[in-house]
Formats: structure tokens, sequence, C-alpha cells
């Protein structure tokens, strides 16, 4: 295995459709802007890019296959270059990201480019892209009528009825969110809120608000990786890739993800994300207490509670008190999603693995301005899909 | 009670007499529960796939709910205007954590409370309802 490196990301903002940020954009102009600004920071030439790992959009471009990593290539010129198109639902650029890792680890390629972009349809998900009765979400949809919000409302009652976990705390995660967001010039939110605003804002899915969920948004994210050998000749301070997973969940689950789920002993709602988070701690030699900061799926605010709490970086039921005494921030103890995390950003769903390995480079480069990580040395990435889909990243400098 | 009554998914489950049935799977060799029927043991544990016809109804523990809101994008149907409902994940007595509508009032509903399936209107189409089942606490 060679050790690999990032060195070069981009981004293009995110936005809604119609707005000042995205326009009318296509997924393909999103994907060329963070593509672009990805090698531009790398100072690697498009020619020189041995491969491209993408992640499949089943809302845009792509050809209604999921090809965009072929679209990325057709614009930036065709250079006959190998192309895998990653399909993970949400967890897509995770995996997007860890196909390319394993193959410059595996020596297959020196350096390859990794591109996740969207631009998404209005309103909520639409989970089912069948209508076949041998499709478990068809089914869900069709005889319940559960849609994603719904689907976070469930995990935010449980954590309630179990924590005492109120509906203010939840709030203020998304305050914590975007006072991040301020200092992110590609968050598509940039606006700190109070917890009253939070607060007023109307019910998605009782009891979580508007401003506690992601929306969808349109944007883009790209990385540059390579060998660490490779990566000599264009830096002296590469930030590496300590390891990348990706995992699914176990039989023992106990989140019905279809229409029910046979019941166990097992405690965990999402054995997805555990086992690519636990995965990446033992390949790295890595642990929760090495550490400093972590960009986790927070479509809703109640994964940021919970999700630390799973994967051992604070006890089970410590998490509020750590998000109220502030330590959750940038200059806590835990930060948790400087960046402004998914609520700031709105969610374009095969970016978010992409964007997030953006983030972390920043971070670990000490690039992060006003969200700075104080002297940030090692970050964690997770992401979560449909499917029972979930992706991990350690990086460190 | 003139209007036709017609499953929102066919062979899933049967309305008897009010009483809600629906047709799962049990594996003999594990004991575990499978909802719809499965043809095959997903149980990784199981050195033996032995499935049979399980049917169940009864009763369980509310173990958390939620509220649509909003209403759900397709496949989802509903009857206009849109009235926000209560979505039950139920711990049943078979072994099964279940995920239905449930039938009270959002405001009505409480986490840990007891309920019971039953069959119940979803929408209309065709001059026909289309059923589902849905739960109801106790």
């Amino acid at each position: 295995m060679q050790e690999v490196a990032v060195i070069g990301v981009g981004m293009h903002r995110f936005g809604k459709t119609g707005d000042d940020i995205v326009g009318t954009k296509s997924v393909g102009e999103l994907c060329r802007t963070a593509v672009d600004a990805a090698l531009k920071d790398a100072g690697v030439n498009w020619k020189e890019i041995q491969a491209v790992t993408a992640a499949s959009s089943r809302f845009s471009g792509g050809k209604g296959w999921g090809l965009n990593g072929n679209d990325v290539v057709e614009d930036l010129g065709s250079t006959g270059i190998p192309v895998y198109n990653m399909s993970a639902g949400c967890a897509a650029g995770g995996n997007a990201f860890n196909v390319g890792y394993s193959m410059v680890a595996g020596g297959m390629y020196d350096v390859v480019l990794v591109v996740g972009g969207e631009v998404m349809p209005k309103g909520m998900i639409q989970t089912s892209g069948v209508e076949e009765a041998t499709d478990p979400e068809f089914l869900r949809q069709r005889c319940i009528g559960m849609p994603g919000p719904s689907f976070w409302s469930t995990l935010a009652r449980r954590r309630m009825f179990e924590y005492g976990t109120t509906e203010e705390q939840f709030s203020q995660v998304a305050v914590k969110a975007r006072k991040c967001s301020v200092s992110n010039p590609y968050a598509r939110f940039q606006k700190e809120i109070t917890v009253e605003d939070v607060m007023a804002s109307p019910y998605v899915s009782d009891p979580l608000r508007l401003f506690q969920i992601c929306p969808v948004s349109n944007g883009a994210a790209a990385a540059i990786i390579c060998s660490r050998e490779y990566a000599k000749k264009f830096t002296t301070k590469p930030i590496t890739v300590a390891t990348s997973t990706v995992a699914t969940m176990t039989f023992d689950d106990m989140l019905p993800r279809g229409l029910a789920d046979p019941s166990t002993e097992c405690a965990n709602l999402h054995t997805e994300a555990q086992n690519a988070v636990t995965s990446a701690f033992e390949k790295s030699g890595i642990g929760p207490k090495d550490i400093s900061f972590t960009e986790l799926q927070d479509n809703t605010c109640y994964y940021e509670l919970a999700f630390p709490e799973e994967w051992g970086l604070c006890k089970p039921g410590q998490s509020e008190s750590l998000l109220m005494a502030g330590e959750t921030t940038p200059t806590g103890s835990m930060p948790i999603n400087p960046s402004g995390g998914f609520v700031s950003f709105g969610e374009a769903t095969t970016a978010m693995g992409v964007f997030q390995i953006a983030e972390l480079t920043w971070q670990l480069r000490g690039q992060a301005g006003g969200r700075q990580v104080p002297d940030a040395k090692v970050g964690l990435a997770q992401t979560l899909g449909l499917g029972g889909n979930a992706t991990a990243a350690i990086l460190k400098r | 009670m003139s209007e036709e009554r017609v499953p929102c998914v066919e062979g899933l489950f049967t309305e008897e007499d009010g009483a809600a049935t629906l047709h799962g799977s049990k594996c003999t060799g594990c004991d575990t529960p499978y909802f719809p029927r499965s043809a095959a043991c997903h149980n990784p544990n199981c050195e033996e796939s032995k499935i049979e016809d399980y049917d169940f109804g009864g009763k369980g523990s509310l173990w958390s709910y939620s509220v649509a809101d909003f209403p759900p994008p397709p496949p989802h149907k509903f009857d206009k205007p849109f009235a926000p409902y209560a979505i039950g994940v139920v711990d049943m007595e078979c072994g099964l954590r279940l995920i239905g509508q449930m039938v009270d009032k959002a405001e009505d509903v409480k986490v840990g409370s007891q309920v019971e399936l039953v069959i119940d209107t979803l929408y209309h189409e065709d001059d026909k309802a289309f059923t589902s089942w849905k739960f109801k606490q106790i």
C-alpha cells in the first residue's frame, strides 16, 4: 500500500436553483468550477490526471445513467482515461473518494480526480425511483408515506424520549452550525440565526423544524489525490489520507429502512455509519481521542448529538451538555462540523462526501479562516446514504 | 359503507371483520420474521433458510413516531387537501419493528403507548378507497 495524499480541493458554492449563487447553472457547469479550482489548487494539469472517480447522481447529468464522471471528462477534454461512476445514494461522494484512494494506495494510478456535483429537484427528495412492489422504498412511500424528514424526526423523537433532549437543544445545534457558516464562502446560508429564529421556523416533521434539517441544494466539490511520492512534485506539505473506508449496515440494525425489521438486541440505529467509522479507527490506528474535529452527515441536528456518542467521541447522553457548553464549536474540545455542515450548505447529495474532503483539507492546512479549528491535526469525515451505505475518511497533516 | 375498499398494494395484508392481518414470512431455522414476504432468510448467521408464510396482526409498543407535516413526494398518494398524520414505529409482539401511519391525531400520540393494527383508508381514487395498515393507540 502506498501512502495517499490530497494535493488539491475545490468547490462551487452551494445554492438553490434560480438564486444568485447557482442560478440556472447545470451540474456540468458546477462540476467544472469545482474541478478547475481543485486542479489549480494542486498545480496539476488536466492532462496529468490518470483516472476519475465520480459520484453517480440519480437527479442530474450523467446521461440519466449516473455517468457523471463521463460528463466531467468530456467537458474537460476527453483524454481516454478510465472513469469510475460510483452509486451509493447520499454516500456516493464518500464512495468515489474511497475508490480513488484505494486505487492510488494499491498503485494502480499516481494521480486521480474525485468529483461529485448535483442539481437537485425542488422539495423533499423522492427516495424511490421505481414503481414496483418489490422495491422496499416504493412500498414505504405508497403504503405509509414516510419522507426523509420523517425518518429523521423518528430518530429525534426517540432521543427526546431516551435522553430528555429538548427542541431548544436541537435548535442550538443549528445556531452553532450557522455561526460557523458565516466564515465559509462556500456555504449556501452564511448568516447567523438565534434559537428563537429556529423555534419560529415551521415544523417540517414534528419535532424537527425547517432550520433543523438540511434542504436540498445545488453544488459541486472536487479533490485531486495522489501517491505521497507523486505529491512531492507539487507540495512539501501534502495532507495525508490516514484511511478511507466504506461500510454497509448489518442485519441486526434496529432502524427499519423498509416496512419492518426483525427485532434484535442491537441498540444501534445506523450500523452502517458506525461500521464505517469504527473500521476507519481500526485501519488507521487513530482513535476517537486523536480526532481534532469531525465533519459528519447532519441531514438533521439529531445526528450531531447521536453520532459522536455512537462512535466513542464522547459518552452516551453527553452530547447535549457538550453542545450547551460550546465544546462542539471550532474552538471547543470536540469540534463538530466547523464547515457549518449540511444544515448550512443544504444537501447536494452526491457532492457531500467530496465537500467533506475539501473542508478537512482546508482545516488541516490552516486555511479555514474564521471557522478554523486551532492547530487541527487529524480530521474525521463520514457520510450516509440510502441502501444502508456509509463511508468514513480520516485525514491528517 | 358502499364504497369499495382496495388494498393500496395487493398481497401485503387482508381485512376481515375490521381486523388486520399482515402477510409476512418466518424462517423456522432461526425464528426470524419478515414483512413483506421474503423468499429467503436474510440473517447471515442463519445456517439454513427455511421460509414459511407467516401471518400476523395484534399489538405492539410504540417505539417512536414522527409527523408528516407536509405531503410526501410521489409515489405516495393522499386525499387533498393534505392532512398531517403521525407515522408510528412499533415493536410488535411478533418480533418485528414495523412502520405504519397512526389513526390517532399527532397531538395524542405518545412514545411507549400500546397500539393495535388496523386497516384504514389511505386515499381515494376512481371512486374506490385505497387502504393500508395503520396503528391505533389502545
